[in-house]
């Protein structure tokens, strides 16, 4: 008897929910997609919520100005970094003994979408794995008035022999990345709000900050770049009290002073000590984006590095009290999101990739990234709470989540391409310090903050923050790299890393029998 | 005893006299592991041995132990298997004696619940660990923590993760026990008492020698599994050890060399502690321990001893199911509403129904069950080959058999799954249209996909099966041929139903751990209409603000359908769960 029983409610748990399914879920819902609906292959990192949406809406759009159903064929291996790994070997598998592709690849693929600027400019496009995107100069003109925002890109900057643009990306929408903090956790900690980067460098944070990888996320990264450059941008800032007449001169002219590049140094330093203090009150470097805001919400950190959109859902789901979202004014990265047509792409499904793009750059797709759910236009199950890229749709709001204008946040300041020299090294260098010698960094830290005299404890707070490295140094790595032969360059790297990583753990145990009094 | 071996070593003939029937089980076998295993395998960690140009070269592999960090990080890890492999020892072997040679009030219900580790989908049983142990979490308010809460995965790193870890795998080592308990002839322990042994020294002398293949099989296991664990350390922050080293350097944005080199350590090294096992509890095997002739005696427990056995079965099945409990919790909690309290303030279906509305939530389970299903199918008739080669047969090299079947414990699912895809994509590109849809991973995983589970899960299989063979007396099979019997029908009569509660052990282990397969799931289903439950279970815990609370409702549902699963098949085979191991 007891085996049918646990038959029965074998079948019973299986079947049941499919039939409370059918009840719940409209049939228009269930519609089976049109018969001759065209498809288009999207590899993308993008969450559930903004590939259906945008599956919806394109669907939509394409029957309205084509009179044909479209159906977006998602391809999600995981993150960015899994998809430039994925791409890369697809590739990688069609190309000669001299590294060339042959003029036909049987790519499944059609178009890559989202990921940050930075996997498209620095990896895919170098990998030589794009193609220009199919779409007309008035378009890329109408939604691209400015090719710039405040200094950084918003869509590449590749251009055809004649001089017009053939961009190889497009960036969608934009991403901006600031402080998530739980006010309730800051008010126990007796804190106020935060508002700038520093302010996270509070001792009394001491585990109590969620950040994200430098080595894993490119807009993370881009963010502590940030923190770096506002540093340098202050120490300019005191530079030109002091020496009015450098102010306006060129940049070329600038950079060979010895007096403002020392003082440009000692602000990359002094951002270095800002990061490393915020390193050192983090509770770990996580792969996963999505658990900065848990973990803020949940109480389990106080404050966090998490991207816009990601904290101000959170905050809209579990209310303001446990979540809130701020955005370093003239301190913060603000990059374009981008999509682009893979290389082997022909015929029809060009065609089509270029529809996609045109969608995403028209009003109606720009305007599907922010507005509320139930508004014409707007997403059919949740806001996606993301910033559109054109500018001219900001002129009307009507039907959005309340949102920050970014072309007016940026404030001038964006990252800047002349101090971005060396950031990959300086990416490297994050790891060394605050991961791979993270035990060591922990202990010292922990020595460090358990000094009682308030003054001894200060200078050692910045002795722990005098990290052995110079900005001249990071911006050398680079050129010793291209003296190496090709084949040594890798096991190169490596060293440089050990060298790094036993570097700062030799800091770090000498500040900690310092704080130790040994 | 030593009559037996002297038998055996009669029985044994020169290699040359190889069976046809064998000669070719091992073709089929080698074939099977040759594609699955070490192709994938070779192709990823090729590139820790190669230079840019494709020169070979052993500096990566130098560099590893250049790096006192990576060193540290092995020391780690090796700390971190001992301590997880003593402490499931600890745990599995009391439970096991209490559970096959005694009775005692809910002995039945709770060796059930013993076994619940096995049905927590991971991801699900990272967010419950996290909501129990968070800072103001109902740990934190169950003791009281203060205005700041307690930091209980920031301050007990290394034996949070050592617990964890022990409450997760203990069933895959009472399980072995189990079977290995229930195969020991009582009749050699009455001999032992008849001749004045005192319990002790029975259970040194007589039991423990004879369940030496059970506890070999379980620990190994237990030991490499928890050498190459990547979930525990990630959700206690740990970084400086090798599972977590590997995955982070594999998926940051340069490509290093370095991290497959460090595979290929780990490869060594876990070949080394399975060899280190071997030595120290496999040497000697035999068929020398019969098969009960007469039936086991089960004590019966009275009065406080009855409450101290139901009192340790009750505190293990207690802190096992925390996390089951806590996903349970969440799925009926209100968003947001178990926020700096014992439980949710709130409670709320809507998640049950956000999942029944999910477009990838229900497909994908009744995919899970398809895929784990043809994969266990696989995975016991290869478990069952190769074991019947490792314990039966004399070709040479059968020990490489052995290791080979141990293989995939010791490779990270990352590299065997990116292997795969690298495979299908090469040949994608060499053979152009003529490509077998079957064969093209980003058309139709399927094939790769159950296939890809059937190696991964193969150990467990083969460990069963191989400690069911050693503790079967081969006298019957070879009384079976004497008489007559084809080899086919000595295997189909005789052999596989005296090792059938070995195999279904090992089927069960595999089913389960197929159904609940992260790495293949998320790199080989790309493809949302082939989606397996754990890719889904991921994309809806991603869901931001109530993404926990969505995949704690699926994470139920699927404890839930596994747990049914199991008590299906185990009364389909007319066994109850407890004596589904006394063969």
């Amino acid at each position: 008897m007891q085996r049918y029983v646990y038959i029965l409610l074998f079948a019973l748990v299986l079947f049941a929910p499919l039939l409370a399914r059918m009840a719940i879920v409209s049939p228009q819902a269930r519609e089976a997609t049109t018969a001759n609906a065209a498809r288009l292959v999207v590899i993308t990192p993008n969450n559930q919520d903004i590939r259906r949406e945008f599956a919806i809406g394109f669907d939509r759009w394409h029957v309205a100005h084509y009179g044909q159903s479209v159906v977006l064929d998602y391809r999600t291996p995981g993150g960015t970094s899994d998809i430039e790994r994925q791409l890369k070997s697809t590739y990688d598998a069609y190309r000669d003994a001299a590294g060339t592709l042959p003029p036909e690849i049987p790519v499944e693929i059609d178009v890559v979408w989202g990921g940050g600027d930075y996997s498209f400019n620095q990896v895919l496009k170098p990998a030589g794995i794009l193609q220009t995107a199919p779409i007309s100069p008035n378009l890329l003109a109408a939604a691209f008035p400015e090719p710039k925002l405040a200094g950084v890109r918003l869509y590449d900057a590749t251009s055809g022999p004649d001089g017009k643009p053939t961009p190889l990306w497009l960036g969608v929408c934009l991403s901006s990345f600031g402080i998530m903090y739980n006010p309730d956790v800051f008010e126990r900690l007796g804190l106020p709000a935060p508002q700038v980067w520093g302010d996270l460098t509070n001792e009394r944070l001491d585990g109590f900050i969620s950040l994200a990888d430098p080595g894993h996320s490119g807009s993370a990264a881009v963010t502590y770049m940030m923190v770096l450059q506002r540093a340098m941008a202050d120490a300019e800032a005191e530079f030109f009290l002091r020496h009015p007449d450098l102010r306006n001169a060129p940049a070329a002219q600038r950079a060979k002073d010895p007096a403002y590049a020392q003082a440009i140094g000692n602000g990359w330093k002094h951002g270095m000590g800002q990061l490393l203090l915020i390193a050192g009150n983090a509770r770990y470097f996580t792969d996963s984006s999505e658990v900065v805001p848990t973990d803020v919400a949940r109480g389990d950190a106080a404050a966090g590095m998490a991207i816009d959109f990601y904290a101000r859902v959170t905050e809209q789901v579990v209310g303001s009290r446990r979540a809130q979202f701020v955005l370093p004014v003239g301190a913060t990265a603000i990059t374009p999101d981008p999509v682009a047509v893979l290389l082997g792409v022909r015929g029809e499904r060009l065609r089509l990739a270029g529809h996609f793009i045109e969608f995403l750059l028209s009003p109606e797709g720009q305007r599907l990234w922010i507005l509320k759910v139930g508004v014409p236009g707007g997403p059919v199950d949740r806001s996606l709470w993301r910033m559109p890229i054109r500018r001219g749709v900001y002129a009307d709001r009507t039907g959005w989540e309340p949102t920050t204008d970014p072309f007016e946040v940026a404030h001038g300041f964006n990252e800047r391409g002349e101090w971005m020299v060396g950031f990959g090294d300086t990416r490297m260098i994050w790891g060394c310090a605050w991961i791979d010698s993270g035990d060591a960094l922990s202990a010292a830290y922990s020595a460090v903050l358990s000094v009682s005299d308030d003054t001894r404890r200060r200078e050692m707070i910045n002795g722990l923050m005098d990290l052995p490295i110079t900005w001249d140094e990071v911006k050398h790595i680079g050129v010793e790299r291209a003296r190496q032969p090709r084949e040594r360059m890798d096991e190169w790297d490596a060293e440089l890393r050990i060298q790094f990583a036993r570097r700062f753990r030799d800091h770090y145990r000498a500040v900690k029998c310092l704080a130790e009094n040994r | 005893m030593s009559k037996f071996l002297k038998a055996g070593a009669t029985i044994a003939r020169p290699w040359r006299n190889v069976s046809t029937s064998h000669w070719l089980l091992a073709a089929v076998l080698l074939a099977f592991f040759g594609v699955l295993l070490i192709w994938p395998i070779l192709q990823i960690v090729a590139t820790g041995f190669r230079r840019p140009g494709g020169r070979l070269t052993l500096a990566y592999v130098e560099l590893i132990f250049k790096d006192p960090e990576l060193v540290r990080g092995m020391l780690n890890a090796a700390g971190v298997a001992i301590s997880v492999t003593l402490l499931t020892l600890l745990i599995s072997l009391p439970l096991a004696i209490l559970s096959v040679r005694y009775e005692f009030p809910g002995r039945r219900l709770l060796s059930g619940f013993l076994l619940v580790p096995l049905i927590l989908p991971p991801f699900v049983g990272a967010i419950g660990l996290r909501l129990v142990l968070g800072r103001f979490g109902p740990l934190t308010q169950l003791v009281g923590g203060g205005p700041l809460g307690i930091d209980w995965i920031g301050k007990f790193r290394f034996g949070g993760m050592v617990v964890v870890e022990a409450l997760h795998l203990y069933p895959i080592l009472l399980l072995n026990l189990q079977a290995s308990l229930a195969n020991i002839d009582p009749a050699l322990e009455q001999a032992a008492a008849n001749l004045g042994a005192s319990r002790e020294t029975i259970f040194r002398r007589v039991t423990l020698p004879l369940i030496r293949p059970g506890l070999f099989a379980g620990s190994t296991l237990v030991l490499i599994w928890s050498f190459t664990e990547l979930g525990t350390p990630l959700i206690f922050n740990f970084y400086t050890i090798t599972p977590v080293q590997v995955f982070r350097q594999i998926l940051e944005v340069s490509s290093n060399p370095l991290p497959y080199a460090l595979v290929v350590v780990v490869l060594l090294a876990s070949s080394l502690l399975y060899l280190a096992g071997k030595v120290a509890l496999g040497r000697g095997f035999d068929a020398a321990t019969t098969k009960a002739s007469v039936g086991a005696t089960i004590t019966r427990l009275h009065g406080i001893k009855a409450m101290a056995a139901f009192l340790l079965f009750f505190t293990i099945v207690l802190l096992a199911i925390v996390p089951h409990v806590s996903v349970v919790v969440t799925s009926f909690a209100k968003t947001g509403s178990w926020y700096q309290s014992l439980l949710p303030r709130g409670l709320a279906l809507g998640h049950y129904r956000q999942v029944l509305g999910d477009e990838l939530a229900f497909p994908s389970v009744m995919r899970s069950i398809q895929y784990a299903s043809l994969a266990t199918a696989v995975a016991v008739a290869v478990g069952l080959g190769a074991a019947i080669l490792i314990v039966r047969s004399n070709i040479p090299g059968r020990g490489l058999f052995d290791a080979l079947s141990m293989l995939p414990l010791a490779v990270p699912g990352l590299v065997l799954s990116f292997g795969y895809l690298a495979i299908s994509i090469g040949l994608k590109a060499s053979l152009g249209k003529r490509m077998p849809r079957i064969l093209d991973v980003q058309e139709w995983p399927v094939l790769v996909l159950v296939l890809a589970y059937a190696a991964r899960r193969l150990p467990y299989v083969v460990r069963s099966a191989v400690a069911g063979l050693q503790q079967t007396p081969r006298d019957l099979e070879l009384a079976a041929a004497n008489l007559g019997a084809s080899r086919f029908t000595v295997l189909r009569r005789i052999t596989v139903p005296l090792i059938v509660g070995s195999l279904i052990a090992g089927g069960l282990l595999a089913f389960s751990f197929a159904m609940l397969e992260v790495s293949d799931s998320l790199i080989l289903a790309q493809r949302s209409d082939y989606y397996p439950i754990t890719r889904a279970i991921l994309d809806l815990s991603q869901r931001l603000g109530d993404g926990t609370y969505i995949a704690s409702a699926l994470g139920v549902w699927a404890m839930i359908l596994l747990t049914l699963t199991l008590l299906s098949a185990n009364t389909l085979l007319g066994r109850k769960m407890g004596s589904m191991f006394r063969v």
